[in-house]
């Protein structure tokens, strides 16, 4: 019973600690935007195949270029983080295109969705022109010392799992104590907060909005690299599906909130592993239905804040 | 509506006269609607690869003494993607552009919903690897050579039955949102209960899944001696790789989306041992099956011949013999394309071939009939990244889409 239960956690934790990671970087852009990223599915697949390229890994290009890859291959922890590093640096190129321009003009927010969707899917349609849409896997040898699995009373987790685990509480923790504790950090919290009294308190509110977009495509990247290790590039669309569930977990958790993202995250993967393994087809119907159920209770998610209006 | 009417028949290519063989445009086109992106990008590449192997065989041909010149064929190829909406752009797409046949669509799933579209212009469709139960029937115009899952799938359980009678606990997994998957999940799940053996676990995924820490740490709870799988290619791939990971050491037996080299990257040295059923053997050792292996040898060094290329091959040739068939018989002299597509499909229906998949031939209602099957495990070499299909069983089969195809008059 108890490793039964030991085991649901860690399957949960597992899947939810990427949700989390993913509705941390759509929490950077809407606390400081107000405005949902929907580019940053693609930028999971995009940190994904860099961390793979970075390592060494060869492509094909639909046949285009086989074999191709770069002549020098990095380790996996430097690869990981020079992807997220580049995502990161991606992800300000689509502010720039897709955000910037609208907010000189004071665009509806409902245009930026249209402009960002738009942007991830001239990404994903990019990484197929030079990637192929043909699967890559990272080689065995990746994660090289560390075990298949490991066996924590009587529960099993794959050791790539823990790690992808580990690297998320790390993200998480990191994330949290600078925003709390550094000046640039406060400085992104104050422009959450009220950007024209920041603006006001000497910030400089465009750059602090730099800084949300460059911090979150690097979540996303650290995101794609970590599952791409874990289970393959299926093609360049495998970002899409983590960035709809990352998307469950911002509203789940309370719109901008970083504690309401990890708690989020986390009871959206508890919820997937409570499915009984006969209807583990329905796992995606069942999170999302608690999803339906707790906005029903609590429209402004876990641990948002309700909406005031000023008049 | 009558103007609409005079334009749909415009739009119509069927009426028009297939071009003499002498004519500077006498090359028929034969469309194929292939998964080039996608999940199923993995299969397309492999059929691709199988037509263009084809395509060079064909052009090698040369006439006999006596006979007229061979029809030139020209091919158009679509991505079909790896979904419905996607496959059946590219059937109407190119029974726009007025193809004479067409081969295709790469999952079963994108079969029942593109095929129909063929059957109702008229346009003939072979199916070079569409297992799924029902294929054919959906109309007259529809014929596939690839044997369907019921008649291969039982084999590679008997083979682990076979190895290890101990065998009672079994675990199933399958793609619930995937018509093959299903079709072959129960054929396999009957398969084991004619065998006395009812599932202690029975795991359904979807076909975009790619984690299987839950419904694996699920099934490994019952304690199972053999793992059943009927999912496509990169999820099975990451399952037999995880179900490793995590422990499980008994037999795995897959099914026919798992049936292509491209898994070896993926689940790579876990692949390992795994059982699989096939309806090509690269060890057959027939005339056209040595040329097959010998083109594919020259135009991709590092691949090994798999069942999907194979079958694509097939597809071409059965299509290419019987046009030519056709134009001895003077079946495409002063027709239209709507005549020629009728009289091939009579034709492709009536022949026998010499496959590097055996001698096949077809019922009249477009099912294969094959005579021999076979049962291979993959051995993964020593870096883990590349194997084989070693074959360890060949069976011969009779009755349904199996029994007796015997060799062409040639």
């Amino acid at each position: 019973m108890i490793e039964a239960l030991l085991q649901t956690l860690l399957n949960g934790a597992a899947s939810g600690g990427v949700y989390a990671l993913v509705a941390l970087g759509y929490t950077l852009v809407f606390s400081v935007l107000g405005v949902i990223n929907f580019a940053l599915g693609a930028l999971f697949s995009l940190g994904g195949y860099l961390t793979y390229l970075l390592m060494g890994g060869r492509i094909s290009a639909n046949g285009g270029l086989p074999g191709w890859g770069l002549p020098q291959g990095l380790s996996f922890t430097p690869a990981l983080l020079l992807a997220a590093l580049l995502t990161g640096l991606v992800s300000l190129v689509v502010e720039r295109l897709a955000f910037a321009p609208l907010r000189r003009r004071r665009a509806e927010p409902l245009l930026y969705l249209i402009t960002s969707l738009g942007a991830g899917l001239v990404l994903v349609n990019l990484l197929q022109m030079l990637m192929g849409a043909e699967g890559y896997a990272f080689p065995a040898t990746a994660l090289a010392g560390l075990p298949d699995a490991l066996q924590v009373a009587g529960a099993r987790i794959r050791s790539v799992q823990v790690l992808l685990l580990a690297v998320c509480a790390a993200a998480v923790i990191v994330l949290t104590l600078w925003l709390e504790r550094s000046r640039s950090g406060r400085a992104l919290k104050a422009v959450a907060e009220d950007a024209t009294t920041a603006r006001l308190l000497g910030i400089d509110s465009g750059a602090m909005l730099r800084l949300a977009f460059l911090l979150s495509g690097a979540l996303a990247g650290l995101g794609g690299g970590l599952i791409g290790v874990s289970i393959s590039l299926p093609g360049p669309y495998m970002g899409i599906s983590y960035g709809l569930k990352g998307l469950a977990v911002l509203v789940l958790g309370g719109l901008g909130s970083v504690p309401g993202a990890i708690a989020g995250g986390l009871l959206m993967g508890l919820a997937e592993a409570l499915v009984p393994g006969d209807a583990s087809g329905w796992r995606d119907a069942l999170a999302f239905a608690i999803l339906f159920l707790v906005l029903l209770l609590r429209p402004s998610g876990l641990l948002g804040r309700r909406q005031v209006e000023k008049v | 509506m009558g103007g609409l009417a005079v334009l749909g028949q415009q739009a119509d290519p069927a009426a028009k006269a297939v071009p003499a063989a002498d004519a500077p445009n006498g090359a028929l086109t034969i469309g194929g609607v292939i998964a080039l992106t996608g999940n199923a990008n993995l299969y397309g590449q492999d059929q691709r690869l199988g037509i263009s192997l084809a395509r060079e065989w064909a052009g090698s041909r040369r006439r006999q003494p006596g006979e007229p010149p061979l029809r030139p064929l020209h091919f158009q190829l679509q991505d079909g993607g790896s979904d419905e909406a996607t496959a059946i752009a590219g059937f109407n797409l190119l029974i726009r552009q007025g193809v004479l046949a067409l081969i295709g669509p790469t999952l079963s799933q994108q079969a029942f919903a593109a095929d129909p579209i063929a059957q109702r212009r008229g346009v003939p469709v072979v199916a070079p690897s569409n297992t799924a139960k029902g294929i054919p029937q959906i109309g007259p115009f529809i014929s596939r050579v690839s044997a369907q899952s019921s008649v291969i799938a039982p084999l590679s359980i008997s083979e682990a039955l076979r190895r290890d009678p101990r065998i009672r606990r079994v675990a199933v997994f399958y793609s619930q949102d995937d018509a093959f998957s299903t079709s072959e999940t129960a054929i396999f799940q009957r398969t084991l209960r004619a065998r006395g053996l009812t599932p202690v676990s029975v795991q359904r995924t979807q076909l975009a899944d790619n984690d299987f820490q839950i419904p694996i740490t699920a099934a490994l709870q019952a304690d199972p001696q053999l793992v059943v799988i009927s999912i496509q290619a990169v999820g099975g791939g990451n399952l037999v790789r995880q179900l490793r990971e995590l422990g499980y050491r008994g037999a795995i037996v897959v099914g026919n989306g798992m049936n292509t080299p491209n898994i070896y990257p993926i689940c790579q040295r876990w692949c390992d041992g795994i059982l699989i059923a096939q309806a090509y053997s690269p060890e057959l050792d027939t005339p056209v099956n040595r040329t097959f292996r010998n083109l594919l040898r020259g135009s991709s060094p590092d691949r090994s011949p798999s069942q999907i290329t194979a079958q694509a091959f097939t597809a071409y040739q059965v299509l290419f013999e019987a046009v030519q068939r056709l134009q001895r018989r003077g079946g495409l002299e002063n027709v239209n394309l709507g005549q020629a597509r009728k009289a091939l499909m009579e034709e492709l229906l009536a022949g026998q071939y010499d496959t590097p998949l055996g001698p096949i031939r077809f019922t009249p209602d477009g099912e294969l009939v094959q005579g021999q099957f076979y049962v291979a495990q993959v051995r993964m070499d020593p870096g883990g990244r590349s194997g084989r299909f070693a074959l360890v069983r060949e069976t011969g089969v009779s009755g349904g889409a199996g029994g007796s195809a015997s060799p062409p008059a040639r």
